[in-house]
């Protein structure tokens, strides 16, 4: 049984982004793998070692800062789940939220980045097609993505996304899984392995 | 610089007048000449701002058309666009080469990131302000940003007319000391327990941030609602629509019916809009109301061919609010139908390909035994298509094609008792040419 927590679908909730969990819901329904989908609020307990997929999508400014907030006191449990190799997806300006974990550093835009995006990655053999609308890019350079052929990569650079372990930012939206089946299929293969 | 501006302006029209061809040219003149020309004429004494994420268009022209009905003199901006260049130059028409508008009352359909600049170049006493909902992602990005654009400018003396359904929209109470004046409908038969839609843009007290309670929703974060953790909740309005009845397109006001111009529950909204302001200008109650029955015929309704009945519902694309309101209507009609979704455009404002506003939209809505066949028509039809099989309908329920015109013999054929078109404004005509047999 696969258990995917979408964390804060009230608050994180821009951009049709949970289409991203129906996608992978789909698929894992498809290969005929049993799941259950957790949506977790703020008034409930975060109990990250029960948890397969952990998914934070995109929100209004004033929740995100909220959900970092209320995420910080669990920085030792996010980092001990993704060294278990937990898988998570964290999608749009939801990368701001895990700045926290100094993983990564970000880029704050006082002019939002709206652009069409077509990348390329290593994790699916599959044009990836998606939209950025983001006030957030990840600032950092190393353990990448996405190769951009339009759209906004970290840094002004072409290369876009963080990734460490099983931990996978980006600031794509779309829904990144809805619009990309081989992609869902690469995390749905993560999931079974 | 002002005379010389009006006299440009003035000039324009006359000769947009003689070829026949209407624009905002005029206004686009006398703003070049004097950039600040709208600050420096001399308005009437009832100004009123309509702005909103859906309905300005309507509603305005609807207060403008109720004014007029009862001796106003209205200078409204119903021909040019909403923003400075078409606002300018309804202006320009009805004003004197002193610069005072000899008008009784200014209507301004204004774009709601627009509405800062015409609180300071125009200062309006009212603010109608219909709703605020997502819409137009790429330009908007989100709800907080729209409602900042307008709630920031605001100035102390603009009363604000809204919707005491919407939890969100009591944020204004919260973040300013301006007069707010509101209208509500009433727990009528459409109105439910439980939540039916996802994404809403509120679910939390604005005051201090608990999980919002409801006793009845009117449409998703519509309805009477209160916080278990404070003093905040659902209030009397100043108007309320009793005895709402979409089938006829009808509902009451202090037990008079109102006619209120189609079938959705945004027209009833609107006209409660429209309603509360002309109350508050102190326009007689009977009259009020016999204009509005006077405008408020139903424009767009069901027709039949071939013994089918074909609803078009006209949607804004880009806005997950219109199409839930369309898709809450297709789950209270029990009869068997196919339902027709499809746009020629996205947006004529800017050429992202954006559809992430579909995940937004409760197609799930539409996984029931009523549905026939739903077929997704038009540029995104794989995109829709998408989108309802992760709903949950079954692949071998939808059907794509390029245009309603492909589809056309096929829907006649099936011969099911009811067809929605739930479509993009823009889809509107293509629907009704192939379906409607006069326009044929």
């Amino acid at each position: 049984m696969i258990t995917i927590a979408n964390l804060y679908p009230k608050e994180l909730n821009l951009y049709g982004e949970n289409g991203n969990i129906k996608a992978l819901a789909y698929a894992l329904k498809q290969k005929k793998i049993k799941y259950k989908i957790i949506n977790i609020d703020k008034e409930n307990k975060l109990e990250f070692n029960k948890y397969d997929f952990i998914y934070l999508g995109s929100g209004r400014k004033a929740y995100l800062d909220i959900v970092k907030e209320r995420l910080k006191p669990y920085k030792e449990d996010i980092l001990n789940a993704i060294k278990k190799e937990k898988v998570f997806l964290v999608t749009g300006n939801a990368l701001s939220i895990l700045e926290f974990l100094d993983l990564y550093e970000i880029n704050y835009y006082e002019e939002r980045k709206v652009s069409d995006v077509t990348a390329t990655c290593t994790l699916c053999n599959e044009l990836i097609k998606g939209f950025q609308n983001t006030e957030y890019l990840i600032k950092t350079t190393s353990n990448l993505i996405f190769n951009i052929e339009q759209g906004y990569g970290n840094n002004d650079t072409l290369m876009e996304g963080y990734t460490y372990h099983n931990l996978y930012v980006t600031s794509l939206i779309g829904p990144l899984l809805a619009r990309n089946e081989k992609l869902t299929n690469f995390f749905v293969e993560l999931l079974t392995k | 610089m002002k005379t010389l501006a009006i006299i440009i302006g003035k000039i324009t029209l006359i000769f947009g007048k003689i070829l026949k061809r209407g624009s905002s040219l005029p206004g686009k003149l006398a703003l070049f000449i004097d950039k600040d020309i709208l600050k420096k004429l001399k308005y009437p004494e009832i100004k009123i701002a309509v702005t909103g994420s859906s309905g300005k268009g309507s509603t305005s022209k609807l207060i403008a058309k109720v004014l007029k009905d009862n001796n106003y003199k209205v200078t409204f901006n119903n021909e040019g666009s909403n923003l400075d260049w078409g606002i300018a130059t309804a202006i320009l028409k009805d004003c004197n080469l002193y610069g005072k508008i000899t008008s009784d009352a200014l209507v301004l359909e204004i774009d709601e990131r627009f509405a800062k600049v015409i609180f300071e170049k125009i200062n309006p006493d009212y603010l109608v302000l219909t709703n605020l909902t997502k819409d137009q992602p790429p330009r908007q990005h989100h709800v907080d940003i729209v409602y900042h654009d307008i709630i920031d400018y605001l100035k102390p003396n603009i009363k604000i007319i809204t919707n005491m359904d919407d939890p969100y929209l009591r944020n204004i109470e919260k973040d300013t000391n301006n007069k707010n004046i509101y209208y509500s409908i009433q727990k009528n038969k459409y109105s439910y327990k439980t939540q039916i839609f996802e994404n809403l843009n509120i679910y939390y007290c604005p005051y201090c941030n608990t999980l919002l309670k409801y006793d009845y929703y009117n449409f998703e974060a519509l309805g009477k609602y209160h916080c278990p953790n404070c003093d905040f909740k659902y209030q009397t309005p100043s108007v309320l629509g009793t005895n709402l009845n979409l089938e006829i397109g009808t509902i009451s006001i202090n037990d008079k019916e109102i006619l209120i111009g189609g079938n959705m529950l945004y027209h009833a909204y609107n006209t409660l809009a429209a309603y509360t302001i002309l109350k508050e200008l102190k326009l007689k109650e009977d009259n009020l109301v016999k204009s509005l029955n006077k405008y408020n015929k139903i424009l767009v309704k069901e027709y039949q061919n071939n013994n089918i009945t074909f609803y078009p519902i006209s949607c804004k694309a880009e806005n997950s609010t219109t199409y839930n309101q369309a898709l809450f209507k297709t789950i209270y009609d029990n009869r068997k139908k196919d339902i027709i979704i499809g746009w020629k455009e996205i947006s004529r404002r800017y050429e992202h390909f954006d559809v992430s506003w579909l995940y937004d939209v409760e197609f799930e809505l539409l996984n029931n035994e009523t549905i026939n066949k739903i077929y997704a028509c038009g540029i995104d039809k794989d995109n829709i298509k998408k989108r309802l099989i992760l709903a949950g309908i079954k692949p071998q329920k939808i059907i794509t094609s390029d245009s309603i015109d492909d589809i056309k013999e096929k829907v006649l054929k099936d011969k099911i008792e009811t067809v929605y078109g739930i479509l993009n404004f823009d889809y509107i005509e293509p629907f009704n040419k192939a379906f409607k047999e006069e326009e044929k």
